[in-house]
């Protein structure tokens, strides 16, 4: 059985394999060590502490597989981008040309550097083992972040958002960033988006045009860069998308990838999720399969699972399914059909 | 040869002389009723009855045969009345030593800071006419009447050079960036500037600084270059110490060249003399000679030997001047070069 759950320090080693693994363009996961260290220590430390809105914390979550206790993928929520550092993005808008005199008036698409996404409660850092991709697991370890939001809404922002990441080819070229990000660090795009994940990704994005760039003078296979996703990175979409989220016009400044936003409220999986107590029943008569989770903090912890869930009933785990959420009869769960 | 003001009897011959232009010359369209109201204007600004802001000073070449074969003008000043764009040539940096980055990326701000500028523009000389001194008594004939009168004009004399056009007359410097807030071909623009839309048009344009690494290598490498046709135009004044200070056009991109009026060659080294009348033979120096009239100002060149304060010319001369012996006349002498401004 999988289990998603807050990060441990003795994940390390099998957590650099995954950020080694993981696509160019997921920066939050670094393959370094030290880096890795001081972000499972920042884990630990946000979901130990007391916040009672949404400030700097981190939630680091790996999805372990209890038969070998291997990691099988990763995910994060930041609870507010923009906190520690701006969290810069280009806005997409029309420059609107207009001569009354000459009767001419037509807009010109203009992309921006801004900071409008500071403060949103941000996913990032999703990864999953290769064997696992579209399985209902990547469902698990994307969703069950959003149960953890329902079940700690206050340490979190009345938006969400996720950076997809964006299109490069097969060489890790991405015609966006050749057409612009280079122009102004003379780096390949796989080493900038190697440095964003090991240095500050804002101290990068200042060295970005702080002028508008207008998308008509960009070559045309740049421009088709803005809001195509990297194939590697549409499941994580089509995920959220059926969540509600929706793409605005915020795009990714480095690969021209999509932004997803949605209303914390809105969001399918925390707005329809239930909850139910346990019943601990040897042998269940499986109806449907679901995302539960304990509804815990420190102890959080997230499954997937066929059940028999009858509202207002209380719920029939298996013993296996009280072991991986750690529960017993009467304790509280949250769940969503899958 | 003279250089003077134009008449309203020149505009037939005016028209004709600008249908041979083309329509890359804007700033003098082939069109009758703005060269009219152009000509009239102009013949106000000589009586001294409009303001610097309004004062467009047109001059017209005329041989010995009362025939018209040249143009040129100054502008009192520009954007006083509408404003006046440029872009300037900046640099934007983007570094970081840590990563061993630094990089120069030159950058086009958008400016109105040659606001109040005199404006040398709008020469244009008949093709049959392109030899001798005539480019030079066209173009530095206007330096001189600015020597005069320099109090009808500001600190500085600017000239915006036509840019770099291919043969169809498309400029890739517009291609790359003010075609795509226009939704039209360069010659279309061209020509409504060429109308007085100037400002409107720029209005299009966005305000905020463009990365000239985001223009086509071919928009690039027109930053700042002058159309080859007006090359000689620009030898000429670059002689006379006009350089590029970085302003552009903003529509393709050529060369505005700018120097203070008081380090202008032909300002600096012009006299005042007094005239007198002889025979200067073929080793004579070449003058640039004024009468140091405004409304009936005549220029010319021809040879002549300064004795004292006395500048010694033909007969001939003093009547193309419409001068007599002991009238004072304002001359420098003609910088030894050969170059024939034909158009700018």
């Amino acid at each position: 059985m999988l289990v998603l759950r807050p990060v441990e320090q003795t994940d390390l080693p099998q957590l650099q394999q995954l950020a080694r693994d993981s696509l160019v363009g997921v920066t939050s996961l670094p393959d370094d060590s030290e880096r890795l260290r001081e972000k499972i220590a920042g884990s630990c430390a946000s979901f130990a502490s007391a916040a009672e809105a949404n400030g700097p914390e981190n939630y680091f979550f790996v999805l372990e597989d209890l038969d070998d206790h291997s990691l099988r993928g990763c995910s994060e929520i930041l609870a507010t981008a923009g906190f520690d550092e701006p969290f810069y993005s280009l806005r997409n808008r029309h420059f609107t040309s207009a001569s009354r005199e000459l009767n001419i008036e037509h807009g010109v698409p203009a992309l921006s550097l801004c900071h409008d996404l500071n403060d949103h409660t941000l996913l990032r850092g999703f990864h999953i083992d290769a064997n696992l991709v579209r399985t209902p697991f990547s469902e698990l370890l994307s969703r069950a972040r959003l149960l953890f939001i329902a079940a700690h809404a206050p340490r979190f922002a009345e938006a969400v958002i996720t950076e997809i990441v964006g299109y490069s080819d097969e060489e890790g070229h991405s015609p966006f960033w050749d057409a612009l990000g280079k122009h102004f660090f003379d780096l390949p795009y796989a080493e900038a988006e190697r440095l964003c994940g090991l240095q500050s990704r804002s101290f990068l994005a200042e060295l970005m045009p702080q002028y508008p760039i207008y998308v008509p003078m960009l070559p045309q296979a740049a421009q088709d860069c803005i809001g195509r996703i990297h194939p590697d990175g549409q499941e994580a979409f089509d995920i959220l998308e059926r969540e509600g989220f929706e793409t605005n016009s915020y795009i990714d400044l480095f690969d021209a990838g999509p932004t997803l936003y949605a209303r914390t409220s809105n969001i399918r999986s925390i707005a329809r999720s239930q909850t139910a107590t346990v019943q601990q029943r040897p042998q269940i008569d499986a109806r449907g399969r679901y995302l539960l989770s304990n509804n815990a903090l420190l102890g959080f912890r997230a499954i997937m699972a066929e059940l028999d869930f009858q509202p207002d009933q209380p719920l029939s785990l298996t013993p296996a399914m009280c072991a991986a959420l750690n529960v017993t009869d009467g304790s509280p769960i949250r769940l969503i059909a899958l | 040869m003279i250089v003077r003001p134009v008449k309203v009897s020149d505009l037939p011959a005016l028209l004709a002389l600008v249908q041979q232009a083309g329509p890359g010359f804007t700033t003098l369209p082939a069109n009758e009723d703005r060269l009219s109201h152009r000509v009239r204007w102009a013949q106000r600004a000589f009586a001294e009855q409009v303001e610097r802001a309004d004062a467009d000073y047109l001059f017209v070449l005329e041989d010995d045969d009362m025939r018209v074969v040249g143009v040129s003008a100054l502008a009192g000043a520009v954007g006083l009345r509408e404003p006046w764009y440029n872009y300037r040539v900046g640099l934007t940096v983007s570094s970081a030593p840590d990563l061993g980055i630094q990089r120069q990326i030159p950058t086009l701000f958008l400016n109105n800071e040659l606001t109040g500028q005199s404006e040398l523009c709008s020469l244009f000389l008949g093709h049959d006419q392109r030899h001798g001194s005539n480019g030079r008594l066209l173009s530095l004939g206007r330096l001189l009447f600015v020597a005069e009168f320099p109090h009808l004009f500001g600190e500085k004399m600017i000239a915006e050079l036509r840019g770099s056009a291919d043969e169809h007359g498309c400029s890739p410097f517009w291609d790359s960036l003010g075609r795509h807030f226009f939704q039209m071909d360069f010659s279309h623009a061209d020509h409504l500037s060429g109308l007085g839309n100037k400002s409107f048009i720029a209005e299009l344009m966005p305000r905020q600084p463009l990365y000239t690494c985001m223009l086509t290598e071919q928009a690039q490498a027109a930053i700042g270059q002058a159309h080859p046709n007006t090359e000689p135009a620009l030898k000429i004044l670059q002689a006379e110490g006009f350089t590029h200070k970085g302003y552009i056009d903003i529509f393709d991109g050529g060369p505005v060249i700018e120097a203070p009026v008081r380090n202008i060659r032909t300002v600096r080294e012009s006299l005042e003399l007094t005239l007198s009348l002889g025979s200067p033979d073929e080793q004579a120096p070449l003058w640039l000679i004024h009468n140091r009239r405004l409304e009936n100002c005549r220029i010319t060149v021809a040879r002549a030997r300064r004795v004292g304060s006395s500048l010694v010319i033909d007969r001939l001369t003093a009547k193309r001047l419409q001068l007599q012996p002991g009238n004072s006349v304002r001359a420098a002498m003609l910088p030894n070069q050969q170059q024939q401004a034909v158009a700018a």
